[in-house]
């Protein structure tokens, strides 16, 4: 009995939103890296880009006082560090993984440095000055019991990665742009062919992705909490990477692979009450991550190998 | 030679253009970028505890760099050396601790092996995702960086934990001779050099180097001429996590004398720095795996003579991977306009339209 009683601890109603609230960083990092990703960009520095937005989102909110420039602020920063991997990749032809760590890396490094020179603190900065993103309470649900726990008082960027998703859903596979990016992924050579500037997209692409990117961070540093800690990001670049592979760069299913690293961490959370070894609960997420990852690209490569060989056959 | 030089060149370059980005951040906090640098110099190498804190700061800097460049070879982008270097500690440390019945001399074999095993072992996994499922092997290194980060964690304060405050193993019963007291360096230094020139040897002077050298540049034909290109692959891995395993043994056996929770922190990440600034050429990332000990070691002498924070020294190098990834595509391309404006003044000249395609097919 007292096992099931446990269980229902660990899964309540509750948990659909922790597991929501988990993912949303990993989401927009997820979309950050599709987009590239259909133009055929690997976007390793996801990351660091993040981790650039999440301190410019705190700095300019921390000096303002207003969060609405922290997160326009933050998607520039990405924006800025995404047209560096770009002119790196594209015109002077650096290999991506190794410009993506070397993004990585110096994103680590700078928001150190200035957090010192700014801030004058180690490893955490937070304030009661920096003004997080506000959450959206509606009124009309305090009444109902179980959807006042689920849906009300979300963060505003935790609504808006909903109508993200579908956002770049119809951007990728509605739109002429999307069809463009497509192509330029798939076939350059071809895309070239038919009149379309493959570096031009390639370019929108990345900035584009600096933006999404840029928003993760924003949304980490002053939505998910109201901090900046060093290297806060904590791979969930890497997690959104390792998400769109499991979604194939298609936004919903990618979301669908972010939910479910948010939820193996949210129930790794709870049961720590229970006695587990924290290492272990902390490091499950990243077994699942990549669990899930063999797991997608086994059954993906089955079902290639399958096709080719009715080809063969047929 | 002309190439070596160029190459040598360009890291030269790219090293006085990040050092003067560098330079701009210290004059924008308000400090004397020449005394922070000359503070750093002089820490690193100024005194005799500097000079020794270098040298244990570069062995296993030399190590996991190899590491990093030696997986590049056979085509690997191989982020885990962090991991194989965490694992290899731990099994060095628990074999030091526990396995007292074997002789001194075996001892010290034991703890090595064991540590190669078990980090070529970690490496192992995202080889074989990549080399039979196509997992993208960035991503699975990394994570698995912080799962081998939590094992150690995990081992040191629960099974194999001291009864210290801070996580830790007991002490090993065999260690490395330290060279420099009152310094880190230790004998570790000379084990790392003689595997490294081992390394180099079978990667340029063996048939199986030629093997890792040839899937690493074109699997395809690799394929063709009947080299397996999945078990070179990971074989090219499993040397790689092992280079990790005896910069973990070492640390662990060397320096600190029993496993301490998260002693690797950076490790990993500092040796792909070197080698990603050469772009893996094996025979240079030693050279600038020493240049990147000398910063580290430095940077906390100028942050205390020159109020420069430390993380300056990050900052400069990830501005020097960045640049020196780029850098080099754009000295060919100006050399390919040369060479064509060349060319097109005397169309009949052999030498240059040798060397253009040379440039072209890189």
């Amino acid at each position: 009995m007292e096992v099931f009683e446990s269980l229902g601890k660990i899964f309540n109603v509750s948990l659909i939103y922790a597991t929501f609230r988990a993912s949303t960083p990993i989401i927009y990092a997820a979309l950050c890296a599709a987009i590239t990703q259909q133009a055929n960009i690997l976007n390793i520095g996801t990351e660091g880009i993040m981790l650039v937005g999440a301190f410019t989102a705190v700095a300019v909110s921390y000096f303002t006082g207003s969060w609405i420039l922290g997160v326009a602020a933050a998607m520039g920063g990405g924006a800025v560090i995404a047209m560096i991997m770009a002119v790196g990749h594209i015109k002077y032809d650096s290999e991506i993984c190794a410009i993506g760590m070397g993004i990585n890396l110096f994103a680590i490094a700078i928001t150190k440095f200035l957090m010192q020179v700014l801030f004058n603190t180690n490893g955490t900065f937070s304030d009661p000055a920096i003004v997080p993103i506000p959450t959206v309470h509606l009124p009309f649900l305090e009444h109902i019991p179980v959807l006042n726990e689920l849906l009300n008082d979300w963060c505003f960027t935790e609504w808006f990665v909903i109508i993200f998703i579908i956002i770049l859903q119809f951007l990728f596979y509605k739109t002429v742009w999307g069809l463009r990016l497509r192509a330029v992924g798939q076939f350059p050579m071809a895309a070239q062919t038919a009149g379309i500037n493959v570096n031009a997209v390639k370019y929108q692409a990345m900035l584009i992705s600096g933006l999404i990117g840029g928003l993760a961070g924003a949304h980490l540093s002053l939505g998910y909490s109201t901090q900046f800690v060093e290297n806060m990001t904590n791979n969930r670049g890497f997690m959104g990477v390792a998400a769109m592979y499991f979604g194939g760069a298609n936004p919903v299913l990618t979301a669908v692979g972010c939910l479910l690293f948010g939820f193996s961490d949210s129930v790794g959370a709870r049961l720590q009450a229970y006695g587990f070894p924290a290492q272990f609960v902390l490091m499950t997420p990243y077994l699942v991550t990549v669990i899930v990852l063999a797991v997608s690209m086994a059954i993906k490569l089955g079902a290639v190998k399958k096709k080719q060989s009715s080809l063969v056959t047929g | 030679m002309s190439n070596s030089l160029k190459g040598f060149y360009k890291i030269l370059i790219t090293l006085v253009v990040a050092l003067g980005i560098g330079a701009i951040f210290i004059l924008a906090i308000g400090e004397n970028p020449i005394a922070a640098y000359g503070a750093l110099l002089k820490g690193a190498l100024g005194t005799k505890l500097g000079l020794g804190n270098t040298i244990a700061g570069f062995t296993p800097l030399l190590l996991t760099s190899i590491a990093f460049a030696v997986a590049a070879k056979g085509g690997a982008f191989n982020v885990g050396v962090e991991g194989e270097v965490i694992l290899g500690g731990i099994t060095a440390a628990y074999i030091g601790v526990n396995w007292g019945f074997l002789p001194v001399p075996l001892l010290y074999l034991a703890c090595f092996l064991g540590a190669m095993a078990v980090a070529a072992a970690w490496a192992f996994i995202p080889a074989v995702l990549k080399a039979y499922y196509n997992v993208s092997e960035v991503c699975v290194t990394i994570l698995m960086n912080t799962v081998a980060l939590y094992i150690g964690s995990y081992l040191v304060s629960g099974p194999m934990s001291a009864g210290t405050a801070t996580p830790q193993s007991d002490p090993v019963l065999v260690t490395l001779p330290k060279i420099m007291k009152p310094s880190n360096a230790n004998a570790g230094v000379f084990i790392a050099i003689v595997v490294v020139v081992l390394v180099i040897l079978i990667v340029y002077k063996t048939k199986w180097g030629y093997k890792i050298r040839t899937v690493g540049t074109n699997p395809a034909f690799a394929d063709y001429v009947g080299i397996s290109s999945k078990k070179v692959f990971i074989s090219t891995m499993l040397l790689s996590g092992m280079l990790g395993g005896i910069a973990g043994c070492i640390e662990v056996l060397g320096v600190y004398g029993y496993y301490l929770d998260n002693f690797a922190k950076d490790l990993g990440t500092n040796g792909m720095l070197a080698a990603l600034i050469v772009k893996s050429n094996m025979t240079t990332t030693p050279f600038i795996a020493l240049f990147l000990a000398v910063l580290k070691a430095g940077s906390m002498a100028m942050q205390q003579a020159t109020d420069v924070p430390k993380s300056i020294v990050d900052t400069v190098s990830a501005i020097f991977i960045i640049i020196a990834t780029m850098n080099f595509v754009v000295s060919l391309r100006t050399r390919r306009k040369a060479e064509k404006a060349a060319a097109e003044k005397r169309p009949q000249d052999p030498s240059s339209a040798g060397t253009e395609g040379k440039g072209g097919s890189k």
